[in-house]
């Protein structure tokens, strides 16, 4: 993949947020992108038509985070009303509230079979929740954190959370153990490479981090772009050849992953660019903005 | 938090939510119901509206019953009477349901029945009826016009409405609209007011040409305002509905913003503010939306409203965010605003300032003039400043023109030595001196003789000087060095040109008003760069890539280091925010500091990267970009120290496990131990008060068995599952996790299985022994006391080595049996003040196990535990009985020891079995019992 075929053009632009973008992501085939923001809505997409298919209202503040299963049947959504909701795609109802955290959830993700919901909050706790039974109390509560865990990522086997104390934890259900990687600066968001290898992680420091899951060592620092106060998300490349970001005056930033030299950077939005999400396979990316739009851009 | 709470001071009343309301009343009703439901129905009451018992029973109410409550006359109910003869027929009577009903059942009935009183009759109904069927009578008898009956229109209700009469007391009239009565009466001077604003307003205007846009605009509202109000009030009568006139061009009812108001004011706010048709001020709806949502919430949305708004409910995104003004574009805005100018025009020329309004002949509005206060005669004015503003203000003063010295060298020294006095003392000491040296032909110069000039001139220099140092003095500690040197030379270091005479001297007296400025900027300009400063500025560039920052950095560098008129600078930056400037100002002086730092610490030269590492250090939050912060060496570090790993024990939770299909690492082990938190070591480790009073007995303890302490990792555990289970608490002291462990724990370790499988060779053997040894603990205790009661002496000339051997095992005959103990014994000597600390916590380790007995502990031990609690009894007894017990204690110890051998034969037979075993075996047994002991002591 050269730099030509890097995401540049704008292809599209989904309007219909009102206020800022919180996250935006694609589902599991990259056909369908889910939003959510402010705006206290969670919105489907159709990004390479630009079509708005559905809106989901049901929370109470704003929308922080969104994942979809891989089925496209369940959402699972949180934000600053301390609840997670988990929602079925097509009836727009809410199908269950987990709640229990005591402040603002960040973060939430489906693990592989979509049993499990695993949610990140500002409690310093990381939470998962059961989707199968109806058990009002999480599971797991996690809570080694420090101070606000900010993003959760899930592979087969582990819990990967990064949080403001600095650390990204790595839980591991197979072994019972925990890996805690401090890197001295708050971690925005964290990102797992497309081989499982590498953890991306975006520090308030303006920097995006990228550690051996394995080693615990860092490979490569990305700089350039500026990431002092939003929570700012970061992604690989499908290919994982390259890393892109946001930053917070509205560029959009490309990295080479190996010499960390900015490949390509341009200005996307007016605004805080706060969501990133590269399609799992093309050449396809998503961001979300502040200023209230969702551009998508193809080579 | 009582001081705390005591300081809150609460207004108002709070706020009841309803579910807390309601669930109280519910709460109410099922107590009630439950006390109802408990009580047997026999004692259950029925009471009427007022509260009274309705039904009582023979002995508490009997016959009075029924008419207390029922009938309420004394003379009891009296049926209904009824009469009927052939000459007076009885009306076949109607009967109603009232007549059944009783007093309160017929308040119940009134509550339901729906009647109108002609009084509150709104619409005037019933009185139009009343006034129709009064017309039709009356036409009967009056001959009229129309024939047949009166056409309802004619008839008009002869009363008013309860509605109408309240208005008309409060002055209403008919035919006015009900707002404008208000607003007239109310703003009735006020409008005067304004008019008379308008007009000398509207004069200015013409004479300024145009005027100012503000001054403009609220002239214009002004106008606007007026015309409103000119407009209702002159409406004279109102219809009964205001009707809006269909101005636009769409369909019947179809409203266009219908779901968005806010574009409808945006409209109504371009007509009003172009055209000034509407009765609004103009406003920008846009303003309108900021205002009304409360500071920073987000746009159009913000939180539900039985949420609390909170810090982290701010719009932490709304700063870059702006408001994208869509605007419909219709056509008939134009057709209408065409419309509407028409007559706006018309309104407006016939008039010069307000539509229908001339400007009164007598205006009642004057404007009030006050003469000035008047000065009393006797007043002085005068003011007397304090010495340093003095020498302040005498800078301004022109400089006295430079005189060559006196001829006479103390005459010369003399001279300046007075003129610096007096410029840093004040005037006063002039006069003072002046006073006592009044015979000195030296001191002449004080009172204008020989000399006189040139003290003028020292004079004005030495307060130039002071006024400076005043000046600086807020930079002093950077200045300190320089201030010390007198004015001469300091200029000769900072290359200073001697001041310009000729412009001193051409000055005015006119010009000497704004002369201080002058002098101080002239003073600044003299000065070329001091060569720190020039130093400072060649080598330190912290803002290379912002020329005009660095311009900017320099200048305050330069105001820093020279003391001059700081309020020059702030002019350059105007454009720079207050909030801004301020940010740079800190930014600078965290840059100067760091500077500075660097220069004191080694005089070599700066580079940029030194001093952004400077401002890194010192902790600066201001440093904005300008300062460039990536820094190799941080960088260094940061990657040294950072990512580290560790790496700790987490339990997934099984159902975790099962989700995400994987087998339970930890399935089948014991429950997962708290993480070791800070708390929980304080709780375990703290010192504990009452401990104190304990310690000696616990070193006393301890020294009686401090080898087996010591030997405790070599051991193996035979002797009980307590024992076992002691020991692995004290070796688990530093880990309370595995502490928890051991106690909670059911899967046993090789220790532990070991100790179980001695036990299984020997339980009898063991508990004779555990036997033996509690009854040989009674013994000593019983000796212990006896010596005590007896106040046996025992000789101190005995040495606290073997005194402590002989604590050591209850018994000498023990030791007897194991030769190769005494060597171990004397070690322990060694060893064992060193131990007590040791001891001490393994001490804390049992108590902690004390609180937790496993079943199987209680079940070996109920005996001896019997046993060790009735001699902890007495041991307290004793403990309490005297203050000053421990040293007769010892002695009484001591004693026993003498006596131990009489006393020991019962348990001999134990002891016989302690010989035929292992010497492993013998100390730990030793080791139980003194275990043991402790353990009933402190239990």
């Amino acid at each position: 993949m050269s730099v030509e075929e890097l995401p540049k053009q704008e292809a599209n632009v989904l309007r219909g947020h009102e206020g800022a973008v919180l996250a935006a992501r694609f589902n599991a085939d990259g056909n369908y992108c889910l939003s959510c923001g402010k705006d206290r809505t969670i919105r489907l997409w159709n990004p390479h038509r630009g079509i708005h298919i559905k809106t989901y209202k049901s929370h109470g503040r704003e929308v922080r985070d969104v994942h979809v299963t891989p089925d496209n049947s369940k959402i699972v959504s949180c934000g600053g009303d301390r609840q997670i909701f988990y929602w079925d795609v097509s009836t727009g109802r809410v199908i269950r509230k987990f709640r229990g955290h005591d402040s603002e959830v960040n973060a939430v993700k489906f693990n592989e079979y979509s049993s499990v919901v695993v949610s990140a909050g500002y409690d310093r706790s990381v939470r998962a929740w059961d989707c199968r039974s109806h058990n009002t109390e999480p599971i797991q509560i996690i809570d080694t954190f420090q101070d606000s865990v900010m993003s959760v990522c899930l592979t087969s086997s582990e819990i990967i959370a990064g949080s403001v104390d600095g650390t990204v934890r790595t839980f591991d259900i197979r072994i019972g153990r925990e890996l805690s990687d401090d890197l001295g600066q708050a971690v925005n968001c964290i990102s797992l490479s497309n081989d499982g290898n590498c953890i991306l992680a975006s520090c308030l420091d303006s920097t995006l981090r990228l550690l051996d899951r394995s080693s615990g060592e860092l490979l490569q620092e990305y700089k350039g772009h500026v990431c002092k106060s939003y929570k700012l998300d970061c992604c690989l490349t499908s290919s994982d050849a390259y890393v892109a970001g946001g930053s917070e005056d509205g560029y959009i930033f490309f990295w080479d992953l190996v010499d960390a030299s900015v490949a390509s950077r341009f200005r996307a939005h007016a605004s805080v660019v706060t969501s990133v999400s590269y399609h799992p396979k093309d050449n396809c990316m998503i961001s979300a903005s502040v200023d209230g739009t969702i551009r998508v851009w193809k080579t | 938090m009582d001081s705390d709470e005591e300081d809150l001071v609460f207004f108002g009343t709070p706020i009841e939510r309803e579910e807390d309301l309601t669930s109280r009343k519910k709460k109410a009703l099922a107590v009630a119901s439950s006390q109802l439901r408990t009580l047997p129905s026999w004692k259950q009451e029925v009471t009427d509206e007022e509260g009274r018992r309705r039904f009582h029973g023979a002995f508490t109410g009997g016959f009075s019953a029924g008419f207390y409550n029922t009938v309420g006359s004394k003379e009891g109910w009296a049926p209904q009477s009824f009469t009927s003869s052939r000459k007076n027929r009885a009306e076949a009577k109607k009967q109603n349901v009232l007549d059944f009903l009783d007093d309160d059942e017929k308040d119940e009935m009134g509550g339901q029945i729906l009647g109108t009183s002609s009084q509150f009759d709104t619409f005037g109904f019933t009185a139009a009826e009343l006034a129709r069927k009064q017309a039709e009578k009356e036409q009967k008898q009056r001959p009229s016009v129309i024939p047949g009956p009166v056409p309802d229109e004619l008839v008009i209700p002869a009363t008013e409405s309860i509605g109408v009469k309240l208005l008309l007391k409060m002055g209403w009239r008919h035919g006015r609209s009900i707002k404008d009565s208000s607003i007239n009466s109310h703003h009735e001077a006020r409008r005067e007011a304004r008019k008379a604003f308008m007009a000398l307003s509207s004069v200015d205007k013409t004479a300024d040409g145009g005027g100012s846009e503000p001054y403009k605009n609220s002239s214009d509202a002004l106008m606007e305002d007026l015309a409103t109000d000119d407009v209702q009030s002159t409406g004279g009568t109102t219809p009964v509905y205001v009707r809006q006139p269909k101005q636009d061009l769409y369909g019947l009812g179809y409203d266009p913003y219908k779901h968005a108001p806010e574009f409808r004011e945006m409209k109504r706010s371009r007509l009003s503010g172009n055209k000034e048709i509407d009765f609004r001020k103009p406003f920008s709806s846009r303003q309108e939306l900021a205002t009304a949502k409360s500071g920073k919430l987000a746009s159009g949305f913000g939180i539900g409203a039985l949420e609390e708004y909170g810090v982290e409910d701010e719009d932490i995104y709304s700063s870059g965010h702006d408001y994208v003004e869509t605007y419909l574009p219709n056509d008939d805005d134009e057709l209408s605003r065409l419309a509407i100018d028409d007559g706006q025009q018309a309104a407006r020329v016939d008039q010069g300032a307000v539509p229908r309004f001339r400007i009164a002949s007598k205006s009642e509005y004057q404007l009030q003039r006050f003469d000035p206060p008047i000065v009393p005669k006797d007043f002085a004015p005068q003011h007397k400043f304090p010495a340093p503003l003095e020498t302040n203000n005498r800078t301004s003063d022109l400089p006295p023109p430079e005189v060559p010295p006196p001829v006479d060298n103390i005459h010369k020294v003399l001279i300046e030595g007075v003129a610096a006095l007096v410029a840093r003392c004040g005037k006063l000491f002039e006069d003072i001196s002046r006073e006592k040296n009044q015979s000195n032909p030296l001191f002449n110069f004080l009172n204008g003789g020989s000399g006189h000039d040139y003290y003028a001139r020292k004079l004005w220099e030495a307060q130039q000087k002071c006024t400076n140092q005043i000046r600086m003095r807020p930079d002093e500690k950077l200045q300190s060095t320089v201030q010390k040197m007198t004015a001469e030379s300091r200029g000769n270091i900072l290359g200073e040109r001697p001041l310009e005479r000729t412009l001193k001297d051409s000055c005015s007296a006119a010009a000497a008003a704004d002369d201080d400025i002058h002098v101080q900027s002239n003073l600044s300009d003299t000065f070329t760069k001091p060569e720190v400063f020039k130093e400072l500025l060649e080598t330190a560039k912290p803002y290379k890539d912002d020329p005009a920052k660095q311009a900017r950095f320099e200048q305050f560098l330069k105001d820093k280091y020279q003391g001059g008129l700081r309020a020059t600078d702030s002019g350059k930056a105007t454009y720079m925010s207050e909030a801004a400037r301020a940010r740079e100002r800190l930014d600078f002086e965290a840059a100067a500091e760091a500077i500075q730092k660097t220069k004191s610490a080694n005089q070599s030269k700066l580079s940029g990267e030194q001093l952004s590492d400077f401002t890194m250090a010192t902790g600066m939050q201001f440093t904005s970009g300008g300062v460039q912060l990536g820094n190799s060496t941080e960088e260094l570090i940061s990657k040294n120290m950072f990512p580290k790993r560790e790496e700790f024990q987490w339990r997934p939770a099984p159902l975790l496990c099962k989700r995400f299909d994987i087998v339970d690492p930890f399935m089948g082990k014991p429950p997962p131990a708290p993480r070791m938190r800070g708390k929980l070591d304080s709780l375990i480790f703290a010192p504990d008060t009452a401990k104190i009073t304990r310690t000696e007995d616990v070193n006393m303890s301890s020294d009686q068995s401090p080898t087996l302490w010591k030997s405790n990792g070599e051991l193996s555990m035979d002797m009980s599952i307590k024992e076992a289970e002691v020991a692995v608490e004290v070796e688990n002291v530093e880990r309370p996790v595995d502490l928890y462990k051991a106690i909670f724990s059911d899967d046993s370790d090789g220790e532990e299985d070991n100790s179980v499988l001695h036990q299984m060779e020997d339980p009898h053997k063991k508990t004779e022994a555990a036997s033996a040894a509690f009854s040989r603990i009674v013994a000593g205790d019983f000796l212990e006391s006896l010596g005590k009661e007896l106040g046996l002496e025992v000789p101190p000339d005995l040495p606290p080595a073997t005194s402590k051997a002989g604590t050591l095992l209850p018994h000498e005959d023990v030791t007897q049996d194991f030769p190769s103990s005494a060597g171990l014994g004397g070690s322990a000597v060694c060893d064992s003040k060193n131990l007590n600390r040791v001891v001490d916590d393994r001490d804390r380790a049992q108590e902690v196990l004390l609180m937790t007995p496993s079943s199987q502990n209680v079940d070996n031990n109920t005996k001896l535990e019997r046993v060790g609690r009735g001699d902890k009894k007495k041991k307290h007894e004793l403990r309490s009985s005297s203050s000053e017990d421990e040293r007769s204690r010892k002695r009484s110890r001591k004693h026993r020891r003498r006596h131990s051998s009489s006393d020991d034969d019962s348990s001999d037979d134990s002891r016989g079995r302690y010989s035929s075993r292992s010497r492993d075996d013998k100390k730990r047994s030793s080791r139980k019992k003194h275990r043991k002991r402790k353990h009933s002591r402190h239990k």
